[in-house]
């Protein structure tokens, strides 16, 4: 499984989800994650169709494909939850 | 000699027929029709109580409409009488004709001239049969019943509440500070309001001046509190000047109406947390004139651009506050404050305005770390704001004088 990560320099919610990804990174080494910046890098941007709302995390499977995209402030606990859920994915 | 008698007696008639001897006790009459709390009517009530005082031909009226429903009866038969519509407090009355509101540079110089004519020419009094001695019972009630009201207000501007922990607090001079800091944070947690200073705040802590970090970013900081300060008091000022008009007054009360609606659904509908993506092209110009400010070697032309960029992007954003600071001062206006006071309210209202980008800034310069506040507090900032605002707004169209705290 692997997880990108949108955010940008200027969006609160994003700055309050780094702290929170780098605990749930270090609870689990096995996770491959990537963080793309909304502002610098618009071409990934523009192929996952972030325009909405920052922070966005889209999980994918083995194949590249997305399984799951969660926009917003989300908690550690869900996370977690997500991450169990869907491990062998 | 009986001729002579005769011509003394008839010049003597003549003169007192057409001379006025009443001209000496000629009274005039001021109905000053007023609103409690409203600062121009206050202005107007000192002047004329000192005309009656200064001037013994001088008798005012007052009939206060806000807490006297009789007055406001009162003044719909005034109306009816002179044929005139009354937009706003104040309205006076002088002889046939009338005066709406007060300004400080025109009214005094017009009213004093218009008692000075009135007395000199004794000029009709059109209200002159709705108070004669027949109908005297209608300012007769309104003096009993305004003199219950003032005491009611007596007791009323006196209600104590018990706090834990603070004693017994003044729930009236209470009030409008709690309401200040309440409306200052809730607005402060707007989000446009923050993007430019975090994005300012990842080039400052990537400089290795840290005392030029230090003194742009609180340029910022300052240049934005200044905007925002000379917003509210130019609005404060305009609101004062107009405030005699009752739809100056229903159109706020409207906007705060609408803007408290709009926070509510956005909180029941958009229950996202996060940061909404718009105006993408408007935000990569801001940040490329920050970038090419930061960079400039010269550290004043880089302290320049920062105050100047501060001023651009806070002025646009202003209209992202859906009218809370038009709202607050809406309300300042109906308290009758000293002019420094207005003005210190203001400035308590930005100091709780800006409390979380402070605090966003001073950790971040002290620490070298970036941090956010959550957008869950924008959230619950709409829906407590949201409440308030419709509150305020339904009070400032049906119940202003419950918004007049002292």
């Amino acid at each position: 499984m692997r997880v990108l990560k949108f955010g940008a320099v200027w969006c609160s919610g994003c700055l309050i989800m780094k702290p929170r990804w780098k605990e749930v990174e270090e609870e689990n080494p096995w996770l491959q994650t990537e963080y793309h910046d909304f502002d610098n890098e618009k071409e990934i941007v523009e192929k996952y169709q972030i325009d909405n709302t920052l922070p966005t995390f889209i999980f994918l499977d083995k194949n590249d494909k997305e399984f799951l995209r969660l926009n917003g402030e989300v908690s550690k606990g869900e996370l977690l939850k997500v991450l169990n859920d869907n491990k062998n994915r | 000699m009986t001729r002579i008698k005769y011509l003394i007696i008839f010049l003597f008639t003549l003169f007192f027929l057409f001379s006025s001897p009443v001209q000496a006790e000629n009274k005039v009459n001021v109905y000053f029709f007023w609103g409690d709390g409203c600062p121009h009517c206050a202005k107007e009530k000192e002047l004329l109580e000192y005309y009656q005082h200064k001037y013994s031909y001088v008798e005012v009226l007052d009939f206060e409409l806000y807490n006297n429903f009789s007055n406001s009866k009162t003044l719909s038969s005034v109306t009816s009488i002179l044929g005139t519509r009354v937009d706003g407090v104040p309205f006076t009355v002088i002889g046939d004709k009338s005066f709406s509101g007060y300004s400080e540079t025109i009214s005094p110089d017009q009213i004093s001239e218009r008692i000075e004519y009135c007395y000199n020419n004794n000029c009709p009094d059109s209200l002159a049969k709705l108070f004669e001695p027949e109908s005297n019972n209608i300012v007769a009630d309104n003096v009993i019943e305004e003199q219950t009201a003032s005491n009611s207000n007596k007791i009323k501007d006196k209600k104590f509440i018990n706090v834990p922990g603070l004693g017994e607090i003044d729930a009236v001079n209470f009030s409008l500070p709690l309401i200040t800091i309440v409306m200052g944070v809730l607005d402060g947690f707007n989000p446009c309001a923050l993007w430019t200073l975090l994005f300012l705040i990842s080039l400052l802590l990537g400089m290795e001046n840290k005392k030029k970090m230090w003194v742009l970013g609180s340029a910022f900081i300052i240049a934005s509190a200044s905007v925002y300060f000379l917003f509210m008091a130019a609005w404060l000022n305009f609101i004062l000047f107009i405030g005699f008009i009752i739809w100056a007054r229903l159109l706020i009360g409207g906007i705060a109406f609408l803007g408290g609606s709009y926070n509510l659904k956005e909180f029941l509908f958009n229950k996202n947390s996060g940061c909404k993506v718009t105006n993408d092209e408007k935000r990569q110009k801001v940040f490329t004139r920050l970038k090419q400010i930061i960079q400039q070697k010269s550290f004043w032309i880089s302290f320049v651009g920062i105050i100047l960029l501060a001023f651009a992007v806070n002025l646009v954003e202003l209209v992202c506050s859906a009218g809370l600071p038009a709202v607050y001062t809406q309300i300042l206006a109906l308290n009758d404050l000293a002019g420094w006071q207005y003005y210190a309210y203001i400035l308590l209202y930005i100091f709780f305005f800006m409390i979380d980008d402070l605090f966003i800034f001073f950790v971040a310069m002290t620490t070298l770390k970036m941090t956010g506040i959550s957008t869950k507090y924008s959230r619950y900032s709409k829906l407590i704001g949201g409440v308030i605002m419709l509150i305020i707004g339904i009070l400032l169209i049906f119940k202003p004088e419950w918004l007049m705290f002292g």
